[in-house]
């Protein structure tokens, strides 16, 4: 059974499977890393903004001055008027712009209170409330100079961030990210082990090296990949965790574990998905189709409670808006790893419900195919075992071409 | 010369509609994508979000706090804890995503005109919970302070209350939005998002059908048809404009239907919306033209694409800003169609610009898709040459 076992395996994953090795590993991996790099400056800083100084004061000039030297922002025009940065917003240039009305100076000594108007884009969410928030804590700050220097803000506050102290949108988005890849690709990868025999017309030959035993061939499809899938994804997951706070070596078995069983529940869906359809392309699109968005519906950028209610039904199906909720549970320290036990547990029985429907339908679908393929007996050539009637076909298209 | 050309364009858009993979990525795709992906922000704003208050003060201000609090539109106090475990166990359990703590001598402190610090704690993993509740929690505690900090300034300079108040904040901030005023997160994602669908379900829809090309099967069933063999510039132009017709449809479909059932802004005035048609959607069939020559299978090119949509929509720079990538990766995403196609739908359609806001933009579009039209004609030159091959991709 072993030799049957090993013999599938190396069958299955070194007959030339270009595309098996793309999506198993360098796709995945290559995306995860290359998200990585994309948010490597962790985070927002010199926000493009402009400035329409309509007052020419001393003031307006120390509040440029200091706009100028905040970090966070970067002014990138001095606008003549509101037209010119009105179409710098929309040519994307600015992301927002701080007009100085006239007499500002003037109107501000004398205690009139005039509004400084601030225009943000809207429609970068990101950098429009870095930059909001920037310029607020600077222009607060010099009016706060202008009178009661002497007297300090009585309460003061301080917003932290559990378990991403420095609000790192690396750390916080890829980490997301990395799960919603691993994700897809478990799907996809699922789909094309279990579809390919069935494209190619080869469950027969499969079959025949797993010493004709479903429980070999499937775990000889199956589990390497899952095993494969589930390091890259460990070692993606740690790589990117540096950022956060510290995993203890209890906590990053939880974070496993549930990473395990989300890639398990995939693979069941993946294979299911197959099982039905039995075509590969339908069941890939189908898998592109609830995989590809899946990070839309999981919950970290837009909560899953503010959703819909079908929405969020769908949320709850989906395996990686658990696994995103064990490893942001695991931000939380102790307290946290005693909530994910009953999310993990949710995701056991998620995985052993995907898997045993995988493995009914596929199996079903392969003997299907066994049964209707060709009736004819198999030749064997050089320990390929080749159907008699693809032979005759390839002889046919030699005669064919010699015509 | 036209009815060739008309010939090729009605054949492809035959085949497309008649195929069942290239249908569900053409035709299926495009639709229900655009209604599965908004669903999910249809409240467009996140509201109401459960939050709990630690009150280690028990005093009149805590508790005029915590009514503050409550009384905010973006957050709901569900609980006040005495204790900061039981806040954080609750957290964990997800009951609430952030708390505030009250410390002891709150009341006290400000009336002896001293400083304290009041704490807001917010789950890390959810940055957008971050900020609103960040926001509501730090303008009920600076309100507070604020009104204590009037009273000082009014004994201490001996001014009426009014001129107090100026004194505190002599240039008040008004932050006004100027195109997403309700501060939706879906007109902030979806336009962006149904710009990618439109790229990815062409250019993976041109390579399927493709992939069909360079298959035995199709070459054998389908060569001694007259469009097939017809000469190359007329195959290929006429194929890209059976999925330019097609995909003009769309553009029309999501701008009347789509944008007006989930109520986003349509600014988009006829002259850009067209000539970003054009360019947009000749760069995007180029690219598709020049990738489809590369697949032998039909599947394959949905195995790689479906996996770089993620990383193909942030290149975009509709979420992280193109200056904080690495220069490579900037380069790299000059390559993509969506890289200038997504600001400058964005532009036209969310922002209202004219032609000459987006014109830059549009000009790169155009240049992608001289290249790719060179590039793909070459690539077709050459794969009619070659003798058909099998192989994995």
């Amino acid at each position: 059974m072993l030799k049957g076992l090993l013999k599938t395996i190396g069958k299955i994953y070194f007959g030339h499977k270009i595309v098996l090795w793309m999506i198993l590993t360098v796709l995945p991996v290559g995306v995860s890393v290359f998200m990585l790099e994309m948010f490597s400056s962790e985070i927002v800083q010199h926000i493009p903004v402009g400035i329409l100084k309509q007052d020419k004061s001393q003031l307006a000039d120390k509040l440029e001055r200091a706009l100028q030297s905040s970090p966070v922002l970067d002014v990138v025009l001095n606008c003549h008027d509101m037209s010119e940065c009105e179409h710098a917003v929309i040519r994307g240039e600015l992301q927002t712009f701080i007009v100085l009305p006239t007499d500002l100076e003037r109107r501000a000594l004398r205690l009139e209170a005039p509004v400084i108007p601030v225009f943000s884009s809207g429609q970068n969410y990101l950098t429009n409330m870095f930059a909001t928030k920037e310029i607020r804590a600077v222009i607060t700050s010099i009016g706060s100079d202008l009178f009661t220097a002497s007297y300090d803000d009585p309460v003061k506050t301080e917003i932290h961030s559990v378990g991403n102290i420095e609000g790192n949108y690396q750390g916080f988005l890829a980490l997301g990210l990395v799960s919603a890849m691993f994700h897809l690709a478990a799907m996809l990868v699922a789909v094309y082990i279990a579809s390919f025999p069935l494209r190619d017309k080869r469950v027969r030959e499969f079959f025949n090296y797993a010493e004709r035993s479903w429980v070999t061939l499937g775990v000889a499809a199956f589990v390497p990949a899952v095993v494969i899938l589930w390091l890259e994804y460990m070692g993606c997951y740690a790589y990117t965790h540096r950022m956060l706070m510290p995993m203890g070596f209890e906590e990053f078995v939880m974070v496993s574990v549930a990473q395990l069983l989300m890639v398990i529940c995939c693979f069941g869906a993946g294979i299911t998905f197959v099982g039905v359809t039995g075509v590969m392309r339908i069941a890939t699109g189908v898998s592109g189709v609830i995989g590809g968005p899946a990070f839309a519906f999981a919950g970290q950028t837009f909560p899953v409670m503010a959703m819909p209610f079908a929405v969020r039904c769908f949320a709850f199906l989906l395996p990686l808006t658990h696994v995103l909720r064990v490893q942001s549970m695991m931000l939380l320290g102790d307290v946290g790893m005693a909530e994910s036990w009953e999310v993990i547990k949710l995701m056991g029985g998620m995985a052993l419900f995907w898997v045993l429907l995988g493995c009914f339908t596929i199996v079903l679908r392969w003997k299907y195919r066994l049964k209707h393929d060709s009736q004819l007996p198999v030749a064997t050539e050089d320990e390929n075992v080749v159907t008699v009637d693809s032979l005759l076909e390839s002889l046919f298209e030699k005669i064919r071409r010699r015509k | 010369m036209i009815s060739r050309l008309l010939k090729v364009t009605l054949t492809e858009w035959k085949l497309f509609v008649t195929d069942p993979a290239a249908v569900l990525l053409l035709v299926v795709a495009g639709i229900l994508y655009a209604f599965y992906y908004p669903t999910a922000y249809m409240n467009q704003t996140v509201s109401r979000v459960p939050v709990a208050v630690v009150d280690l003060d028990h005093s009149a201000k805590s508790r005029e706090l915590t009514r503050m609090a409550s009384a905010t539109q973006q957050v709901e106090v569900k609980a006040v804890y005495n204790d900061l475990l039981e806040a954080e166990t609750a957290m964990a359990s997800e009951e609430i995503y952030g708390f505030m703590v009250i410390p002891e001598n709150m009341e006290k402190d400000l009336i002896d005109k001293k400083t304290t610090k009041i704490d807001i704690f917010t789950h890390g993993a959810y940055v957008m919970l971050h900020g609103t509740i960040g926001t509501a929690f730090s303008t009920c505690a600076l309100t507070v302070g604020a009104v204590s900090k009037v009273k000082a300034i009014a004994l201490g300079k001996k001014v009426p209350s009014a001129k107090a108040m100026a004194m505190r904040d002599p240039m008040p901030l008004s932050i006004q939005t100027m195109f997403n005023n309700t501060g939706s997160y879906s007109n902030y994602v979806v336009p962006s998002v149904l710009v990618l669908i439109l790229q990815q379900s062409l250019v993976i829809g041109i390579c399927v059908l493709g992939g069909a090309r360079g298959h035995r099967r199709f070459r054998r069933n389908q060569r001694y048809s007259e469009v097939e063999n017809e000469s190359m510039p007329y195959r290929y132009l006429g194929r890209s404009l059976a999925y330019f017709m097609h995909y003009c449809c769309f553009i029309l479909f999501y701008h009347c239907v789509i944008y007006n059932i989930f109520d986003f802004p349509r600014r988009g005035e006829l002259l850009p919306m067209t000539i970003f048609a054009v360019v947009f959607l000749a760069s995007v069939i180029n690219f598709g033209m020049c990738l489809s020559q590369v697949f032998l299978r039909r599947e394959s090119s949905m195995q790689l694409f479906l996996n770089l949509s993620i990383p193909i929509l942030f290149l975009a720079s509709f979420s992280w800003p193109s200056y904080l990538m690495p220069s490579w990766m900037v380069g790299l995403s000059y390559i993509l169609p969506s890289t200038f196609a997504i600001p400058a739908w964005l532009s036209i359609e969310q922002m209202g610009g004219d032609i000459y806001d987006v014109a830059p933009k549009l000009y790169l579009l155009a240049i992608q898709a001289v290249i790719y039209f060179v590039l793909g004609m070459f690539l077709t030159h050459l794969r009619d040459k070659s003798k058909f091959t099998t192989g994995d991709m």
